[in-house]
């Protein structure tokens, strides 16, 4: 019979007791790996000094900036997996249409588009008297990635204007309308 | 050593039985759904008012009405249709989707031949579990005791013809492929009243009016969200029934939203939330609160009665009232709500009774009854 | 020194090659609209194409124009036209929206108070054929009709594809026609102008067999506009059997209720927060 001295017990502990992190820490990273990077929250500016005829309020405000960042994490993740679950709430009307026919069509073709290190400037410059709509413009600047299976066919840094149409849903500000234009 | 084992068990098994089978049910306070016989078919003679009462008791639960009604006066004056139809009640009212599920018995006073009992009956029901107090009088016939039945007056509607003003309101909704905007028609408006938060037993309670602005019917849910010292949400919940959710235009009702298991301690603060919808609705039909009055029941409890008057030419099966109880500052200090068993039929009444807390009692100045109703195959 | 040129000979060939697959696309298309890209060099090439709503892939020969349909372009945006043999080119442009042809016009409130201050409301945006928001400037005139009369009229112009406006509400109840129209198209929405609340509510009633029968005289507002029907009108009376109450609606401009019992009674009227006259009606003989 062999017995364990203390201190190879403690060390032996020790050596689980690291594996377990290790597990826990590569688990973590792989399902943060699956997912599309979030968009960070001081990376979605919204300005509503010019907004008009209705004032902004505050926390209608604060949801556009919530609903708006948040709608973005779900394209990015739609449109590099291929998936139209995330465009289930965000997005509806136009917007949605538009980009349920870029994801069937990225699947058709095996395409994948990745936008990386999002940043969004909005200005608010339109809010509709009973507050049923607001038009933005955002100047938004990613890193755009597609992709043909594994091989990257452009990779840039753009930065692109869209004028964005949102209306209040049940439970959150979705978006109606995303389109880009050269210039305001 | 096997086989004496298996005798003695056999043995203690069959005198087990035995003794359940031929002892009767004990005269104490509670006989329900662990009393009675063990064999459904015998039923211990009943040689007592309380074993009287229990027998009748068990056979309307399981439902076998010959031999329920065989345990009934003769004196009583009522057929076995009428016995049936008191416990299962008719027109599609809420007594004829429940269920008998126990009884407790108590006497009140007994002598020689005669005595008097209070029963208290849990039904369960697609509303929840109700509870109904009735007293019931007793005489010995032989050797055995029987139940008076109380003939109960049930409302005998005259054949007529009721003209009717109707007024309803359809709506006509978009599909999901229309332009935006092209056929919006805008919610109800619908404003909050007043609200009140108190300490109800362990939990809380939050309470008050709301009142359909509009000129359209509105379908009103209220909810409210509990919310701590850190400005964090502890729970959210909802009116349920504890409102009369489609308002007519300028229409008040009550609320209660219930947070059971929540200490008013704990709360710093209540979010409140009122959503209205647009729904089709009718005028019809038109529900009087007669006589409404505050006075000590049967039991000492303090309810406020009155009687519902169907102005219509229309059943309501299942009427619901709730009520709303201010104290001199015209402030909402409680609400609560009640079923009543009985089909309401057209142009007739029946009288309802909803609780009022004792500590309340000498606080409630004024009251405001509104009246939901459910009717079968009408919206 | 032969290893250099060859690797300079090298890199020459890949500019070379490079500059071959150069890309030339359209400053800008309007939405629907065929366009063209032409490209240089030769060979076989993968062609694609990522805009809104679309996302293609197909073979190209270098060199010759690659047509694109307006069938692929009917979405407003910015497109990405990429080129790739050994290696990748790409080049951006946008699909602007074409002329409107519907007009979304949201309008509030459905159901307005009259002589209600800036109660009215709307917002009229373009879009093409495609659904695109159409950003052009123009006209947009808001019309606001009762049956007989003109109530309102302006003209706005737009600006980011979006014109509005706002009024008070008239003085008569009833259907008022709101339209918005830019150029040849129109939209046109209804708002109920409805009565304000009761002014001078007043009951009759009488002691039937049954009880008492109530009934208001036509309830109107203060401008005389009857009050609309459904309105519920609250009758309370107060017997020596307590109190009844019965919430009526308004059915053809007047309320009535039967109250039961055959006490002496006071009954009372009211509706929201209008107080009408009391009765007090005696006994049953």
């Amino acid at each position: 019979m062999i017995r364990e001295t203390g201190k190879a017990s403690r060390l032996r502990g020790l050596m689980r007791g690291a594996a377990v992190l290790a597990l826990a820490l590569a688990g973590s990273l792989c399902s943060r790996a699956a997912d599309a990077p979030q968009i960070q929250k001081d990376q979605v500016q919204l300005d509503v000094s010019k907004a008009g005829p209705r004032a902004v309020e505050s926390l209608t405000q604060h949801g556009i900036l919530r609903d708006y960042g948040s709608a973005w994490t779900s394209l990015a993740h739609a449109l590099e997996f291929n998936t139209l679950d995330p465009l289930d709430g965000p997005f509806v009307g136009t917007a949605k249409k538009w980009l349920t026919e870029r994801v069937l069509g990225q699947q058709r073709s095996g395409l994948r588009s990745r936008y990386q290190d999002q940043s969004h400037k909005l200005q608010a410059i339109f809010y509709a008297p009973e507050g049923d709509v607001i038009e933005l413009h955002d100047t938004a600047e990613y890193r755009l990635q597609v992709l043909d299976g594994a091989k990257a066919v452009h990779d840039e840094r753009v930065v692109v204007h869209y004028v964005v149409l949102m209306t209040p849903g049940a439970d959150r500000w979705v978006i109606r309308q995303l389109q880009a234009v050269s210039q305001f | 050593m096997n086989r004496a084992l298996l005798i003695i068990l056999i043995a203690a098994t069959a005198l087990l039985m035995a003794v359940a089978f031929f002892m009767p049910a004990g005269p104490g306070a509670t006989v329900g759904v662990a009393s009675g016989s063990a064999l459904p078919g015998f039923s211990p003679k009943a040689n007592t008012p309380e074993q009287a009462m229990a027998n009748v008791l068990l056979d309307v639960k399981r439902r076998n009405w010959d031999r329920a009604f065989v345990g009934v006066s003769k004196t009583s004056g009522v057929d076995e249709r009428a016995f049936i139809e008191d416990w299962t009640g008719s027109s599609g009212s809420l007594r004829t989707f429940s269920n008998l599920e126990g009884f407790e018995s108590r006497p009140l006073h007994a002598t020689n031949d005669e005595a008097q009992m209070r029963v208290r009956l849990h039904w369960s029901t697609p509303v929840g579990p109700e509870e109904e107090a009735r007293d019931f009088r007793l005489m010995r016939e032989g050797d055995t005791w029987k139940v008076v039945w109380p003939h109960t007056e049930t409302a005998s509607v005259p054949a007529q013809v009721i003209p009717v003003d109707y007024l309803r309101w359809d709506l006509v909704s978009g599909g999901a492929e229309d332009e935006w905007g092209a056929r919006n028609v805008d919610a109800p408006h619908v404003r909050i009243l007043s609200m009140n938060a108190v300490q109800a037993g362990d939990g809380s309670v939050v309470m008050g009016e709301v009142v359909n602005e509009d000129t359209i019917p509105a379908f009103v849910n209220v909810n409210a969200t509990v919310v701590d010292g850190s400005g964090n949400a502890i729970d959210e919940e909802s009116s349920f029934d504890k409102i009369a959710h489609i308002l007519l235009p300028k229409q008040v009702s009550p609320y209660r939203v219930d947070f059971p298991q929540i200490s008013l301690q704990r709360v710093k603060n209540v979010r409140m939330d009122v959503k209205a919808t647009l729904v089709p609705a009718s005028a019809d039909p038109v529900i009087g609160v007669m006589d409404q009055r505050l006075e000590p029941d049967a039991q000492g409890k303090n309810v406020l009665r009155g009687n519902l008057f169907n102005e219509s030419g229309q059943t309501v099966n299942i009427p619901h009232v709730v009520a709303s109880f201010y104290d001199n500052n015209g402030k909402v200090v409680w609400v609560a709500d009640g079923y009543v068993e009985r089909a309401l039929l057209p142009q007739s009444s029946e009288p309802f009774a909803v609780e009022v807390p004792r500590a309340l009692v000498g606080k409630v100045q004024n009251f405001h009854v509104v009246v939901n109703q459910y009717s079968l195959g009408r919206s | 020194m032969r290893r250099l040129l060859l690797l300079c000979a090298g890199a020459v060939l890949l500019a070379g090659a490079s500059a071959g697959q150069e890309l030339r696309v359209p400053p800008s298309v309007s939405a629907g609209e065929d366009a063209t890209i032409s490209t240089a060099g030769s060979g076989q090439a993968t062609f694609y194409v990522v805009g809104p709503g679309v996302a293609s892939k197909s073979s190209v020969n270098l060199g010759e124009e690659i047509q694109l349909h307006g069938q692929d372009l009917r979405n407003a945006g910015h497109y990405m036209a990429i080129v790739c043999s050994s290696t990748c080119q790409s080049a951006s442009f946008y699909v602007i929206a074409a002329k409107p042809t519907n007009l979304s016009f949201l309008v509030h409130p459905s159901r307005v108070p009259v002589g209600q201050e800036n109660a009215v409301s709307g917002v009229a945006l373009p879009f093409d054929t495609f659904h695109n928001l159409v950003l052009s400037p123009a006209e947009v005139n808001f019309t606001m009709n009762a049956a007989n009369a003109a109530l309102f009229s302006r003209s706005v112009h737009m600006q980011q594809g979006i014109g509005w406006f706002r009024t008070s509400s008239g003085k008569t109840a009833g259907t008022v026609r709101v339209v918005a129209s830019v150029a040849d198209l129109s939209a046109r929405r209804a708002v109920q102008q409805v009565a304000s609340d009761p002014c001078n509510l007043r009951m009759q009633g009488q002691r039937t067999a049954k009880g008492i029968t109530v009934q208001t005289e036509p309830v109107r507002d203060c401008s005389g506009n009857p009050v609309s029907d459904g309105t519920i009108v609250s009758f309370g009376a107060v017997t020596a059997n307590g109190r009844s109450t019965v919430d009526a609606p308004i059915k053809h401009g007047v309320a009535r209720a039967q109250i039961e019992g055959s006490g002496a009674a006071v009954v009372s009227v009211a509706s929201g927060v209008v107080i009408g006259n009391e009765l007090h009606i005696g006994a049953q003989q």
